[in-house]
């Protein structure tokens, strides 16, 4: 451990509880603490002429309980184990026919936007958890790192704006909501729509596992399909 | 006293399911995320009663309310990409944006859609709003 870890860990950690704090008094998606908390983290970290590199030593201690609390999810999911249950029929129909228009749209918008091949085959992962992004991006000629970049803008993008976009078009069932933040924001998406409702948090939890494992699948044969 | 150290055995105890995870995908080569294998085995042992919820109800809700935390030093990585995001972070954003934007809307819109007609032809009036299992 050196120098700079404990000074950073307590930056984080009080501007996390300060993001909190903020959200509660001021609710709005723009308080969104994911949203809040990094772009401060990174305007002292810059200020300050702190790296990300220096940072990672403090990014690991912090990130140890990341997969554990991801594997916490089970519990929710256990509690709404009756609903998921009786609406598994509509969540599979959801979870494929989202996926599917996920990685196309995306791939789609790239081109259309005139970036490159190698941003065309990233952005088909960008909706998934890290890890298989990273490992997806692999298969269709894609670069991991920017994967990285990618799947966390798309978790911060719709935590912030997922809840009020779904308000906008009258999704109120809060079984499709959770579905679909959980589909194209991953576990960001599902840390934020957790604090809506139980139903939505348990719900989330299982479209971000199984958005992961469909990509994984079916990435490979359907980016030949919608590439040109 | 006794408390907390019965809500340091619940992280434990979660932390010991994910760390078998780990050395399953690793060992086996499962092309799935240790997280996500941990919460299936998670799922299956309280489904099958191997553990009572209860047991590990206090950790889990702590890691379920703070699970944005463990994101924001990650996040924090995106101050590497300030050369990509002057040259082509608008359109990055805008992809990234629209694209979630669709696919969100049609996930939950086709669900929305097709549990309402599940609904009506079932017959049965199954709202679950405000169902709360908060503890």
């Amino acid at each position: 451990m050196d120098s700079l870890t404990l000074p950073s860990i307590f930056i984080t950690l009080i501007v996390y509880i300060a993001a909190i704090k903020l959200a509660k008094r001021f609710p709005s998606p723009f308080t969104t603490p994911i949203l809040t908390a990094t772009a401060v983290i990174i305007v002292i970290l810059s200020s300050l002429g702190i790296s990300y590199y220096q940072y990672t030593p403090a990014k690991d201690w912090m990130t140890f309980m990341l997969g554990p609390a991801t594997v916490a999810l089970a519990v929710p999911m256990y509690k709404n184990q009756k609903i998921i249950k009786d609406k598994l029929k509509p969540a599979v129909w959801g979870l494929m026919i989202g996926t599917i228009s996920t990685i196309t749209s995306a791939v789609w918008l790239t081109k259309a936007l005139g970036l490159s091949d190698r941003f065309q085959a990233t952005s088909a992962v960008k909706a998934v958890t890290t890890p298989v992004a990273i490992e997806a991006a692999v298969l269709i000629g894609g670069n991991p790192p920017l994967a990285a970049a990618f799947v966390i803008t798309a978790g911060i993008f719709g935590a912030v704006l997922g809840p009020i976009i779904l308000s906008l078009v009258k999704i109120t069932d809060p079984f499709s909501r959770g579905l679909g933040i959980g589909t194209v924001s991953h576990g960001i998406g599902t840390s934020q729509i957790m604090m809506e409702g139980p139903v939505q948090g348990a719900v989330s939890s299982l479209a971000m596992g199984a958005a992961a494992i469909i990509t994984s699948i079916i990435l490979p044969w359907i980016y030949p399909l919608i590439h040109f | 006293m006794k408390n907390g150290f019965l809500f340091l055995g619940q992280l434990f105890f979660i932390w010991l399911i994910y760390a078998f995870s780990k050395y399953i995908v690793e060992t086996f080569h499962i092309p799935i995320p240790s997280s996500v294998l941990g919460i299936i085995i998670l799922y299956i042992m309280l489904t099958c009663k191997v553990i009572q919820v209860r047991f590990i109800e206090k950790g889990a809700a702590f890691l379920n309310k703070h699970l944005g935390f463990f994101f924001i030093p990650i996040a924090v990585g995106l101050m590497n990409y300030g050369e990509l995001i002057k040259t082509h972070g608008l359109q990055l954003l805008l992809m990234i944006g629209f694209s979630t934007i669709i696919g969100l809307v049609i996930t939950a819109g086709t669900t929305q859609y097709l549990t309402k007609k599940q609904e009506n032809s079932t017959g049965r009036d199954k709202t679950y709003h405000g169902q709360s299992h908060s503890a």
